[in-house]
């Protein structure tokens, strides 16, 4: 009895680093979850077609001063990364389940690119000033 | 007992897109691909304003174009089927919730999340338009 | 046939063969079969096995869906045969096939040492917080708190979950639900005090990390069990415990 559960306890399996993705893909879903209708109608469809909208709130200066803001850059920064490593997992496992192509250059073309993004969204949120 | 031979038949390589659950699941995470489409059009937004105001008034522009309102239309329809799905898996992750002896149904922490949702968009829809005022 | 049953209505029965000895791979035989509007597809495979072909191979033993010994495809989706009325099926041929996923044995009959390998991997029994006498007398438990944890324990490892999972059909080696139903089972029990040890075995690729939430487990269980739930809801444990195991005396 006790050599069959030594094996049946097999030294457990090697840890999956998939929590490093799904975290961010968890937020990312639950911050396009709750804001993502409203994002979308204003800066997509109620802005633009409004008179004087996006000359009053969208204007250069306007949204500078928002991106200049450190409260602000955290939220485009947020919003930004969030939404991208969010598809970035998603669009990983379906292509995955699809057998779209080996696993590493599936990674490659989600997670590099949602990692590209984060780090040229960052660089340029810096680049814009306080 | 000795003539033991086990057969494994292949697993079907479209499972993905089989009619019912499978193709519906499928279809769930695709919504994946509107909410990165939508984080592109930000960062779009974002590298134009790095770049100067000329460049910020081309993206406006953009934004302005019929193209742009049919694409944020659908990444519209795209993004709220993704919150319909998204809080019908959401009682999947977390332990079951009890309430005076008995569990919560999932269909219950749905529509309550559901709503929250819809009153977050709201809300965030409202409060721009008033501050813009 | 006796003149009463050439004078039923008969249902044709397409159902996969397969004999390890005699077969080079499986292949489908059809039954013409007298049913009446009380038999379920079990009895219309023992009406085969009486009448017209006594070597056809399946198991089954209750026969009222609490065994989980006939588990097959059947129509394409797994299903319990002793469960399944041959009224509430479309009309036309039935289609019956073992289930999904697991080696063939002989017909209806698939390998479950694989999935018994895994159940009793996940310590399936009570460990205690702290060791107790019988003198202590014995556990106390509100309603509540069994509710916690009851659905998991009403599992009769059928193993149609298994037949339904995709990402199981792509990586066999993948812990699966019936097993995390089992594994929750335990570390949603208030008189246990082995969470730990129990998600140490399931951190890792072939642990609930297979999973992607296409969720037809819970949707194909006969007992209502919601393994979906036992491997979504250890998603976060194991993720918050990669992020928290480098904290001094982190508990769980």
């Amino acid at each position: 009895m006790s050599n069959a559960v030594s094996t049946k306890h097999a030294a457990a399996e090697k840890r999956s680093i998939s929590p490093l993705f799904w975290l961010p893909f968890g937020a990312g879903g639950m911050l396009a979850a709750l804001f993502g209708p409203g994002l979308i109608l204003v800066t997509g469809i109620l802005g633009p077609s409004s008179s004087g909208f996006m000359e009053r709130f969208a204007s250069y200066d306007h949204v500078l001063a928002f991106a200049r803001n450190p409260i602000g850059k955290l939220i485009v920064l947020a919003v930004i990364a969030l939404f991208f490593w969010h598809g970035a997992e998603r669009i990983f496992l379906t292509l995955k389940d699809m057998k779209a192509g080996p696993v590493p250059n599936l990674k490659f073309a989600t997670y590099g690119v949602a990692a590209l993004v984060t780090l040229v969204t960052f660089v340029v949120l810096l680049g814009i000033g306080f | 007992m000795s003539e033991r031979r086990p057969y494994r038949r292949p697993v079907n390589p479209k499972w993905w897109w089989a009619p019912g659950a499978y193709r519906a699941y499928t279809l769930r995470e695709l919504t994946g691909v509107g909410i990165a489409l939508y984080g592109v059009v930000l960062f779009a937004g974002l590298i134009s304003l790095s770049r100067g105001p000329d460049h910020w008034e081309g993206f406006v522009q953009f934004l302005r174009s019929p193209a742009s309102i049919v694409l944020h239309v659908i990444l519209l329809v795209v993004v709220a089927y993704h919150v319909k799905t998204w809080f019908e898996i959401l009682p999947k992750t977390q332990p079951k919730i009890i309430v005076n002896g008995k569990q919560v149904p999932a269909q219950t922490i749905t529509s309550y999340a559901t709503l929250v949702a819809v009153a977050c968009s709201a809300a965030l829809v409202l409060f721009t338009f008033l501050v813009a005022r | 046939m006796s003149e009463a049953a050439a004078l039923m209505k008969t249902v044709e029965l397409r159902v996969l063969r397969y004999s390890p000895v005699t077969d080079e791979k499986p292949s489908f035989g059809s039954f013409q079969v007298p049913w009446t509007d009380d038999m379920s597809v079990l009895q219309a495979l023992q009406t085969i096995k009486d009448t017209l072909d006594g070597t056809l191979s399946f198991r089954w033993s209750c026969r009222m869906a609490v065994c989980g010994s006939c588990g097959m495809m059947i129509n394409g989706k797994p299903q319990l045969a002793c469960n399944t009325f041959i009224r509430n099926l479309p009309k036309g041929p039935i289609t019956v096939e073992p289930l999904n996923h697991f080696p063939i044995e002989r017909d209806l009959v698939v390998s479950v040492d694989d999935f018994v390998k895994k159940i009793e991997s996940v310590y399936p029994y009570i460990i205690p917080k702290k060791p107790k006498s019988v003198a202590d007398g014995p556990y106390l438990q509100t309603p509540a708190q069994m509710v916690a944890y009851e659905s998991f324990s009403d599992c009769i490892n059928c193993m149609l979950c298994y037949a339904a999972c995709p990402q199981f059909g792509e990586n066999p080696e993948f812990i699966g639900p019936g097993a995390m139903a089992m594994l929750q089972r335990y570390n949603g029990d208030s008189r246990d005090g082995a969470q730990k040890l129990r998600l140490d075995l399931i951190h890792g690729e072939d642990g609930v990390w297979s999973c992607t939430a296409v969720g037809v487990c819970s949707d194909v269980c006969p007992k209502h069990v919601d393994p979906a739930n036992a491997v979504n809801q250890n998603k976060t444990n194991s993720a918050l415990d990669f992020f928290l195991r480098f904290l001094p005396g982190a508990a769980r």
